[in-house]
C-alpha cells in the first residue's frame, strides 16, 4: 500500500463526520439517508485499509456485505420516503413527528 | 383455704348469687325478648336468689375472722400473677346484702313503673346486667377484676340513663355520664399500672394487710392513691366530676333510684372503703380526699337548694352525701363512712321511688307543678317521702341521723376544725333544701289550688310500687337502731392499727342536730307556715340563684373548656394537620411528578436528527472516557 494506514483513517474519519454532520444537520429525509450512506462508505474504507495492512482478506469480504445492506437500505429507505412524500407532501423531518 | 363444708356452701352462695343474674341477662337479650312478663320472671328471680345468698352468707359469716378468699390464676407469667375470684369479708358482706336487696326492690318496684313500657324486656336484661356486675365488684378479689366489673357497672349505668334512646336528651345524658365517669377511669387505671408494675401484686387482701406495700416511698403511694382516687371521683360523681349525675335524671326514675342508692355512685365508696388501708397510708392524699368531699358536698347542696325538677334535687342531694362518705372515709372514719353508705343505700333509693311514683302519675317532674295538682293525697308514697327526707336531712329517730352523727364525729376527730365545719354547714343546708321540696309538695299555694282542677279521689298506688315503698321505709326508720351492731361487725374485721375517728365529747352531734332542725325551721318559715310565699332565700340573691341553678358553671366551664381544647385546639390541629401535611405532602408529590413530567416532555420533540445528535454526542463522549 503506497499511502500509509493512519492517512487513510484520517480521510475515513473525516468522511465519517461530514456523513454524520450531513445526517444532523441537514433538514431532508433524502440527505439524511445520504449522510448514513457517507458513514458506511467510510467504515468501508477503513475496512478494505484494514485488511491491505493486516495482510486479511476478511476486511474486504466484509464490505461486499455492507455493500450489499446499504443497497437494500437505500432501496427500502427511498421507497419509505417516496410514500411519506406522497402522504404529506414534505421531506422535511420535522413534519414525521406523530410518535412524539 | 377452700375445703371445709360451709366454705364450700359460701363458694357456692357466691356463685349463685354473682353467676344467675348474668345468666338471666343473657338469657333476656337473646332468647326471651319477646315475653316481657318471663323476662320479668328471670330477672326478679335472679335478683330473689342473689339476696337470698347474701343473707345466708351473712348468716353463716356473721363470726367470720380471716377475710375469706377463693382465687385461681388469671394471668400468671413469670414474675406476674394476677388472680381471679371471691373475697369475702365483712364489709363486702354488708355490701352484698345493701346492694341485692335494693336491686331486688328496685325490680320489683319497676314491675309498676315500667309497665307497658316497650323496652319492658330490654329494661330487665340490663337491670340484670347492671345487679351481676355490681355484685360481681363488690365480690372481687384482685384490683383488676374489680375494675372490668367497674366498667361494667359503668357500661349497664349508660345503657340504663340512656334507656329512652328516642329522646336526644336521654341520649346525650348517657353518653355524658359514660365520658365523664370514663375520664376518672383512665386515672384509676394508670393507677392500677402502676402499682401492679411496683408491687407485683394486685390481690385486695393484700393490699389491706399493707405488707407489700411498706418499702415503697410516701411521694409513690401519695401518685397512687391520687390516681385511683380519680376512679372514685368519676364513679361517685365528686368535684370535678360531678356533673354527669344530675343528667342521668334522663333515665327511668327506678333506674335513678337503683344508680344513686346501692350501685353506680356507691362502687366509688365501696372502693374507697375496700382499699381504705391502703390509701391511710398517704396522709396527704387522704387531705386531698377530704377536700374533695368538702367541695363536693357543699357545691352539690346549694345547686339542691334552687332546683325546681324533684329528681334533680335528689340527685344533687346524692352527691352531697357521697361528699359526706368521703369525707368521712377521708377523715379515717371507716365505720362512719361504711354507715352512712348503707343508711344513705336505703333512704335515697326510698326518695327516689316516692319520687317515682309521683313522676308516674302526674307526668311532670316539677315540684310547683306536682304540688299543684295534689301530690300530697297520694298517702303511702308521701308518707313515704317524708320519712325518707327527715332521715336525709338527720333527725332522729330515723337512720340517716345516726350515721350522720357517725360522720360528724369522724370529723370532729380531726384537728383542723374547718372541716367540722363545713361539715355541719352541710347539715344544714341538707335538712333546708330537704325541707324546702317537701313543704312545697305538702302546702300548695292557695291561689294555684282554686285554679287547678280538683281530683275526685285520691290516686292510687300500685301495690308493686307501694310494696317496696313500705319496706324501704321500715328499713330507714329501724336501721340506724343496729348502729352498734354494725360497728361491731365491721370493725371486727378491721386490720388493726387504722384510725377509726376519735372519740369526742356530745357538742358535735348536738351541734348537728340543731343546725337539722335551724334548717327544717327556715324551710318552714320560707315554704312551710300559712302564707309563706314560697321564696327561698337563695331566690331573692339573684347572682346566687343564678350561679347554683348553673350549677356554679361547671358544665359552662367545660363546654368552654372542650370548646377551647378539643374543638379549636386538638381538631383544629388535626384538621390542619390534615389538610396541610397529609393533602399538602400527596398533592405535592403529585404535583411536582406532572410539572417534571413536563419539563422532560419539552426534550421529546419525535423529531428524528436530535436523536442522532444524543446518540453520536454519547459515542463521542463514551469514546473519550474509555480512551482517557
Amino acid at each position: 500500500m503506497i499511502a500509509p494506514f493512519s492517512h487513510v483513517l484520517i480521510v475515513a474519519g473525516i468522511l465519517f463526520a461530514l456523513g454524520a454532520f450531513c445526517a444532523v444537520v441537514r433538514r431532508n429525509l433524502i440527505m439524511i439517508v445520504l449522510g448514513i450512506e457517507i458513514m458506511l462508505n467510510a467504515a468501508s474504507i477503513v475496512f478494505v485499509a484494514a485488511s491491505l495492512h493486516l495482510n486479511n482478506l476478511d476486511g474486504q469480504s466484509f464490505v461486499l456485505f455492507i455493500l450489499a445492506v446499504a443497497a437494500t437500505e437505500v432501496s427500502v429507505g427511498l421507497a419509505i420516503i417516496v410514500y411519506a412524500f406522497r402522504r404529506t407532501g414534505s421531506f422535511d423531518p420535522r413534519n414525521f413527528n406523530l410518535l412524539r | 383455704m377452700p375445703g371445709s363444708p360451709s366454705h364450700t356452701l359460701d363458694l357456692a352462695a357466691m356463685i349463685a348469687a354473682t353467676m344467675l343474674p348474668l345468666a338471666s341477662c343473657l338469657v333476656i337479650l337473646i332468647a326471651a325478648r319477646s315475653r316481657p312478663r318471663l323476662c320479668a320472671a328471670l330477672s326478679i328471680g335472679s335478683a330473689t336468689i342473689a339476696l337470698v345468698c347474701s343473707i345466708a352468707l351473712m348468716a353463716l359469716n356473721s363470726k367470720m375472722g380471716a377475710p375469706i378468699q377463693f382465687t385461681t390464676d388469671f394471668i400468671a407469667s413469670s414474675g406476674l400473677n394476677i388472680g381471679f375470684g371471691f373475697l369475702l369479708d365483712r364489709l363486702n358482706l354488708l355490701m352484698i346484702v345493701v346492694v341485692s336487696s335494693i336491686c331486688f326492690l328496685v325490680q320489683v318496684y319497676s314491675l309498676g313503673y315500667m309497665a307497658g313500657d316497650s323496652g319492658f324486656s330490654r329494661y330487665y336484661g340490663f337491670m340484670s346486667l347492671f345487679t351481676w356486675a355490681m355484685m360481681s365488684l363488690s365480690l372481687s378479689a384482685s384490683l383488676l377484676q374489680l375494675y372490668f366489673f367497674w366498667e361494667l357497672v359503668g357500661l349497664s349505668s349508660y345503657l340504663l340513663i340512656g334507656f329512652w334512646y328516642e329522646k336526644f336528651s336521654a341520649t346525650q345524658a348517657g353518653k355524658k355520664a359514660f365520658i365523664m365517669t370514663r375520664a376518672g377511669d383512665t386515672a384509676f387505671f394508670i393507677g392500677i399500672l402502676v402499682l401492679f408494675l411496683h408491687t407485683g401484686d394486685l390481690s385486695i387482701a393484700n393490699l389491706g394487710s399493707r405488707a407489700p406495700l411498706a418499702h415503697l416511698s410516701p411521694s409513690f403511694l401519695t401518685l397512687c392513691a391520687l390516681l385511683i382516687f380519680g376512679g372514685i371521683v368519676g364513679k361517685s360523681a365528686q368535684f370535678p366530676l360531678l356533673t354527669w349525675l344530675p343528667d342521668a335524671m334522663e333515665g327511668p326514675t327506678p333506674v335513678s333510684a337503683l344508680l344513686h342508692s346501692a350501685t353506680m355512685v356507691a362502687a366509688g365508696v365501696y372502693l374507697f372503703a375496700r382499699l381504705f388501708p391502703f390509701f391511710s397510708l398517704s396522709a396527704v392524699a387522704m387531705s386531698v380526699f377530704l377536700a374533695i368531699g368538702t367541695i363536693s358536698m357543699l357545691l352539690a347542696s346549694t345547686m339542691a337548694m334552687v332546683s325546681r325538677d324533684i329528681k334533680k334535687v335528689w340527685a344533687y342531694s346524692t352527691i352531697s352525701q357521697l361528699g359526706f362518705m368521703i369525707m368521712a372515709l377521708a377523715a379515717g372514719g371507716y365505720f362512719a363512712g361504711i354507715f352512712h353508705l348503707t343508711t344513705h343505700a336505703g333512704f335515697k333509693a326510698l326518695l327516689f321511688l316516692c319520687s317515682g311514683v309521683f313522676i308516674h302519675h302526674f307526668e311532670t317532674n316539677d315540684v310547683y307543678e306536682l304540688s299543684r295538682r295534689g301530690a300530697r293525697r297520694m298517702l303511702i308514697p308521701m308518707v313515704s317521702m317524708v320519712l325518707g327526707a327527715a332521715a336525709l336531712s338527720g333527725i332522729p329517730p330515723l337512720s340517716g341521723y345516726f350515721s350522720k352523727e357517725a360522720v360528724m364525729g369522724s370529723l370532729a376527730g380531726l384537728a383542723d376544725p374547718v372541716w367540722l365545719a363545713a361539715g355541719l354547714t352541710g347539715v344544714f343546708l341538707t335538712a333546708y333544701y330537704t325541707f324546702r321540696l317537701i313543704f312545697i309538695l305538702l302546702f300548695p299555694r292557695k291561689s294555684e289550688v282554686s285554679s287547678a282542677p280538683s281530683h275526685e279521689s285520691a290516686p292510687h298506688t300500685a301495690p308493686a310500687m307501694a310494696l317496696p315503698l313500705i319496706i324501704l321505709a321500715t328499713v330507714t326508720a329501724v336501721l340506724g337502731f343496729f348502729e352498734t351492731p354494725l360497728k361491731h361487725f365491721l370493725e371486727n374485721g378491721m386490720i388493726p392499727g387504722i384510725v377509726t375517728g376519735v372519740r369526742v365529747g356530745a357538742w358535735p352531734h348536738m351541734a348537728a342536730l340543731a343546725l337539722a332542725l335551724a334548717g327544717v325551721a327556715l324551710a318552714w318559715t320560707e315554704f312551710g307556715r300559712k302564707g309563706a310565699e314560697q321564696i327561698g332565700f337563695i331566690d331573692r340573691i339573684p347572682v346566687l340563684y343564678r350561679l347554683f341553678s348553673e350549677r356554679w358553671y361547671i358544665d359552662r366551664f367545660y363546654a368552654l373548656l372542650v370548646d377551647l381544647v378539643v374543638d379549636r385546639g386538638l381538631s383544629r390541629l388535626c384538621n390542619l394537620n390534615d389538610r396541610k401535611v397529609i393533602d399538602g405532602g400527596i398533592e405535592g408529590v403529585c404535583g411536582a411528578t406532572v410539572e417534571s413530567g413536563k419539563v422532560t416532555a419539552v426534550l421529546q420533540t419525535g423529531m428524528v436528527q436530535y436523536r442522532l445528535i444524543v446518540i453520536f454526542a454519547v459515542l463521542a463522549l463514551l469514546s473519550l472516557y474509555y480512551y482517557y
